[in-house]
């Protein structure tokens, strides 16, 4: 019987929002109630914040409200790749900074970022993999290489990344227990520095991957989703390994996170601002992602006021912010993607 | 349109077998490999009959979707996925703008847009540009198909067509879309939908003469006082393929675009690329600049 449930055969539900009656219906149907007249007064007083592009475009026509788009069919497994993919290049980024310019100093902190990058890499490709709908074929994703495709990019991106991460935290292994230390740190300075370069791709190239798409929400905005893409992967991979740091590394993890911070809510407040500007609804869905992003700056002076555990909260708020960011942004574009005046405002000539 | 005189070579009711290049004879066109081939849909000779929807579905093996009612028009179709190439709209030009039914109307088509829409096996095609296993191609009719043996229904080309054409469906996980009967073309037929159409709304052939064609109609219906008639998705068209050079199926329409659910100017997603990847790549070059001399001042303050 469930297999006759045209809900369950279909892809997405064919009747998402049903538009009010039009054409001949509406002659017959009834005067709108009282409840209907409320709800009507709350839907206007939402659209009293619609931007002027907004209501210049409210002449636009649509067919019967109906999504001129497909909504990508992405869910919480790609949010969490986006998060993850993030905080393991960023991670190996730090790494490599820090053995770059202090290897004694920053034992610590370069180790746990070698391990965080692999691990990364290592939960990564599975939820990738899960998420697509032939799982099987996973490897025609190396069948080609498209450079018009983020996504043909990020899969080489991951390869590589996942590839010189495996190899820099054996290396890592290895030389805590003893094998060829000297030999084997050598020999990381020479794989780190491409690791670090494919790390920021792997921080960033996700934002750009839902940018090229025609969903109005991401596309609007080619620039900003990446930039705060990349700073809030640095914030959270910065706060996750000023946890595991003694001593003073931590203060120098935590100025990076701060840094990473301000960038952060700097690519967020102009995200917010280009959408309104281009008539994209996007209720409050940044809100969280931003509060996170402010947690690190007002962690110093909650230690001040006596809040010892500020420092280790705000970095918390930093790792939670970066899969937020990705998730309600990844929800708000393909909610997006079903309001056909968001697209026809974004698609209009220029 | 006269009949084509090889038509006559074939009098008999139950054909022996294929008709060899049996375009020529129903589209006027013979289909060879290296040219360019698209659709030129009409909407102000469409009927709504939804013949194209039947033989597309009939074709290509597609199931029935859509169970019920949408309560908003004739049409139940609702949109292209992947189950449905062909897609007839049906706007009702009906209200007279203040809730009220108009009592007269204009002698043209009783005041219905019907459309039948279909994929518009763009150049460049966005799908094809996001899709990262190759299954999506361009074949020898200049044509946008989706391999299914490549396929492996990571959904990428679903929020990057700008039309939302292709879709991936849950039941065998594959992305589907119109192939402009690809194995049709191959043996020499013209698409099931255009050799369907009883009213020539949908017409098959190579893009410049079709191109010719909707340019005669266009003036025709000018001259005949539809001032409101314009092409959508041809080479110069104004601002009507919008980031994309053209649309292999373009159309001819009455009204604005979005009255058939269409953008005015879609833009080319694969053009966005290029500014994201770098301005990520910049941020974090920023970033790491800030943390190596983040990590020297901490040495230099340790030391």
């Amino acid at each position: 019987m469930s297999d006759t449930n045209p809900q369950k055969i279909l892809a997405r539900d064919p009747h998402p929002n049903p538009p009010p009656l039009a054409g001949e219906g509406v002659i017959a149907s009834p005067p709108p109630q009282a409840g209907a007249r409320a709800t009507q007064g709350r839907v206007r007083a939402l659209d009293a914040r619609a931007t002027p592009a907004m209501r210049a475009s409210e002449a636009i026509p649509t067919y019967y409200d109906l999504p001129a788009l497909k909504a990508s069919l992405y869910g919480w497994k790609v949010s969490a790749y986006m998060f993850v993919a993030g905080l393991a290049g960023s991670a190996q980024i730090i790494a490599a900074a820090a053995d770059l310019i202090d290897p004694d100093g920053n034992r610590g902190t370069v180790r746990h970022g070698r391990y965080v990058a692999a691990a990364g890499a290592a939960l990564g490709a599975p939820l990738l993999i899960l998420d697509l709908r032939t799982p099987q074929r996973f490897f025609n994703m190396l069948r080609i290489f498209r450079l018009t495709s983020p996504m043909s990019i990020g899969t080489y991106a991951l390869t590589g990344f996942g590839g010189l991460s495996g190899l820099l935290a054996a290396g890592q292994l290895l030389h805590d227990r003893g094998i060829a230390p000297a030999a084997i740190a050598r020999a990381s300075k020479y794989v780190e520095v491409p690791a670090a370069i494919l790390g920021m791709g792997m921080s960033t190239y996700t934002g750009a991957l839902l940018t090229a798409t025609s969903t109005p929400l991401w596309a609007a905005a080619p620039r900003l989703i990446p930039a705060a893409f990349g700073a809030s992967a640095m914030a959270s991979a910065a706060g996750l390994l000023s946890l595991a740091a003694r001593n003073g590394a931590g203060d120098t993890l935590r100025r990076i996170e701060r840094i990473a911070s301000v960038a952060d809510l700097a690519a967020l407040a102009a995200l917010s601002k280009g959408l309104r500007r281009e008539g994209i609804r996007t209720r409050s869905d940044a809100v969280p992602a931003k509060i996170a992003a402010a947690a690190p700056l007002l962690a110093p002076l909650a230690v001040r006021l006596g809040i010892r555990r500020a420092p280790a909260a705000a970095a918390a708020a930093s790792i939670l912010g970066g899969f937020l960011l990705r998730h309600l942004l990844l929800r708000a574009g393909n909610r997006s993607a079903e309001r056909p005046r968001d697209y026809f405002r974004f698609a209009r000539p220029r | 349109m006269t009949v084509h005189p090889r038509a006559r070579e074939y009098p008999q009711s139950m054909l022996p077998g294929m008709i060899p290049d049996e375009a020529e004879l129903t589209a006027g066109t013979k289909i060879a490999p290296g040219r360019r081939y698209g659709f030129f849909t009409d909407t102000s000779l469409c009927i709504g009959c939804k013949a194209c929807e039947v033989a597309c579905k009939e074709w290509n093996l597609l199931p029935a979707d859509s169970l019920g009612l949408r309560g908003t028009s004739y049409d139940n179709t609702g949109d292209l996925g992947a189950t449905t190439w062909r897609h007839v709209h049906f706007v009702e030009h009906i209200g007279d703008g203040h809730g009220g039914r108009v009592t007269e109307m204009a002698p043209f088509q009783s005041n219905w847009l019907m459309m039948s829409d279909v994929c518009k096996h763009c150049s460049p095609a966005p799908c094809l540009e996001a899709c990262p296993t190759g299954a999506i191609f361009r074949t020898e009719f200049d044509t946008v198909v989706v391999q299914q043996d490549i396929c492996n229904g990571c959904g990428y080309c679903m929020p990057a067509c700008p039309f939302g054409v292709v879709e991936v469906s849950l039941d065998d996980g594959k992305a589907h879309k119109c192939t402009l009967c690809y194995d049709r073309l191959k043996g020499g037929l013209e698409p099931a939908c255009a050799k369907a159409c009883p009213t020539e709304s949908i017409r098959f052939g190579e893009l410049g003469e079709l191109h010719k064609l909707a340019d005669n109609r266009l003036g025709e219906l000018r001259d005949q006082g539809v001032g409101t008639a314009y092409l959508y998705g041809t080479p110069d068209g104004p601002g009507h393929a919008g980031g994309l050079r053209e649309l292999n199926a373009f159309f001819l329409l009455t009204a604005p675009p979005e009255t058939y659910n269409l953008p005015e100017a879609p833009t080319r997603p694969a053009g966005r690329t290029g500014p994201a990847l770098a301005a990520g790549m910049a941020t974090m070059a920023a970033l790491t600049a800030a943390a190596l001399s983040l990590f020297a001042a901490a040495k230099g303050g340790g030391g």
